[in-house]
């Protein structure tokens, strides 16, 4: 008896819940491919599409160093020293600016 | 000093800060008219895509042709990845608490019913808009000119909710965030701060936007909307309130979202100001809807030009129109305003007689006599910020 009583309870409940659920989106972002994109795989993903690295327009090797830096020291990226300069070269030779 | 004496001593350093670095600052028309997705996102049609995780999503330069913005065509901005997708608005509720009498514990429902349900109709604009215009190019998505979207908000006075709970004598700020989060969990949450006594009676945590829920990706359940200002303290899916004795120094109030505190709002990029300032109040903007880049018009056919134009709540003046590249102006008709936030559509009439292109230029002007300044005429800053150019479509006649 005091199962049939939980059960309907819990119907009513969910019954009277107001739920919604959503569906994200998911779209790839493509970003050139050359013996560093694992760099970007194992560290950039975590936290954001590739379209923002694609959206930031062209920049300069220090401003991309600069970045790498930040998504580590203020975005927690596990982003070792080695892997630091790797990503820096791979930004700055597909999406950097002539200095 | 006396403030003409800092007027003249503004366009004193802001000149002698532009001719020293003209080679490589030249600030430009920014990116117009991207191609849209072929992927359209929950609520809304296909938009300009940047980035799906977390979702930016920026509106097309056609629809702005109303002051309203339709709920499927507004831009989306998140900060942090992870975005809820299951909502039970039976246990979702907006936490009020730290320098209080009572803490509160706000349903959707208890919003409601509980106050006074207001009605907004405010542009919203990210402080990031038109970013693209900045040469050298700043950090930051490098948005076009759709970061911006007029809608009619209803919901609940900040301060009636506030007042709700009981503010304590002490009590001086707000911090507010909303239930996204940072995938590694070290990260601090996406915190604003607002000082109490600056909160105005328009600021309201919204319900609706054009009598719909608030969409999903524009911050479902509730957001807050300050009208007049940058829409960087628009808090979406709103769930914490704590009402602080002190400013708190979050890191995107402390390091994002600021502008040079000098009178030009601008810097060098080797030379980066000291003191920086939150971005606040919108700048007088204008934008052309119809026609676009890609419109093709006979010629001696009729065209009739649209746009939307807005401020910081002041009110618009005037739009003026240039079709000879700025040297000549002529007013365009506007109409009703909604709101002082909301945008105010113009539009102007004319037949183009000549083949070939044609440059058509909009320029508002607000009730204090502010005017949109020349793409050249505005000088950088680190984050991009505060762009609002005389805006211009270059349409082909055949």
């Amino acid at each position: 008896m005091k199962q049939i009583i939980l059960l309907l309870s819990l119907f009513f409940s969910l019954y009277a819940s107001d739920i919604r659920d959503v569906n994200k989106t998911s779209i790839t972002f493509s970003i050139p491919t050359d013996k560093n994109l694992i760099v970007m795989q194992r560290n950039c993903q975590w936290c954001h599409s590739y379209g923002y690295i694609l959206n930031q327009g062209r920049q300069n090797r220090e401003f991309w160093h600069k970045l790498v830096i930040r998504m580590r020291e203020v975005y927690k990226a596990p982003i070792s020293p080695r892997d630091e300069l790797l990503a820096t070269e791979y930004l700055t030779k597909h999406f950097g600016v002539k200095e | 000093m006396k403030r003409r004496d800092f007027f003249k001593l503004s366009i004193a350093t802001s000149t002698a800060l532009m001719a020293e670095s003209l080679p490589k600052m030249q600030t430009k028309k920014p990116i117009d008219n991207r191609e849209v997705s072929t992927v359209a996102f929950p609520q809304k049609r296909p938009l300009i895509t940047y980035s799906d995780r977390p979702p930016l999503l920026e509106t097309p330069r056609e629809v702005f042709t109303t002051a309203i913005t339709p709920n499927n065509e507004l831009f989306v901005r998140w900060h942090m990845s992870n975005i809820p997708t299951h909502f039970d608005l039976e246990s979702y509720y907006i936490h009020v608490h730290g320098e209080v009498k009572e803490r509160l514990y706000l349903t959707v429902d208890a919003l409601k019913k509980e106050f006074e349900a207001v009605e907004v109709t405010a542009t919203m604009q990210c402080g990031g808009n038109s970013r693209s215009a900045f040469s050298p190019t700043t950090h930051g998505i490098q948005w076009g000119s759709g970061a911006m979207g007029c809608s009619i908000y209803k919901g609940a006075r900040l301060k009636d909710v506030l007042a709700k709970a009981g503010l304590m004598p002490e009590a001086t700020w707000i911090t507010l965030n909303g239930d996204d989060k940072a995938v590694m969990s070290k990260i601090e949450s996406f915190k604003r701060e607002l000082k109490i006594s600056e909160i105005s009676d328009d600021t309201i945590i919204a319900y609706e936007q054009n009598g719909e829920e608030i969409p999903f990706l524009n911050g479902f359940p509730v957001r807050l909307v300050i009208p007049g200002l940058y829409s960087d303290s628009w808090v979406k899916m709103l769930t914490n309130i704590n009402v602080t004795k002190e400013y708190k120094h979050y890191y995107y109030m402390d390091k994002a979202y600021r502008v040079p505190d000098n009178a030009c709002e601008c810097e060098r990029p080797s030379q980066k100001a000291q003191k920086t300032k939150p971005l606040e109040q919108m700048n007088v903007k204008s934008y052309i809807g119809y026609p676009t880049s890609k419109t093709q018009l006979h010629a001696k056919a009729n065209l009739t030009i649209k746009g939307v134009a807005f401020d910081a709540g002041y009110g618009i003046k005037s739009v003026m129109i240039s079709l000879d590249k700025g040297a000549s102006w002529e007013s365009a008709t506007l109409e009703e305003e909604l709101s002082p936030y909301a945008f105010r559509v113009f539009s102007y009439k004319l037949r183009p007689m000549h083949k070939g292109e044609l440059t058509i230029m909009a320029k508002a002007i607000n009730n204090r006599g502010e005017e949109q300044p020349f793409a050249k005429d505005i000088a950088w800053n680190h984050g991009g910020y505060k762009y609002n150019g005389i805006d211009s479509v270059t349409v082909t006649i055949l």
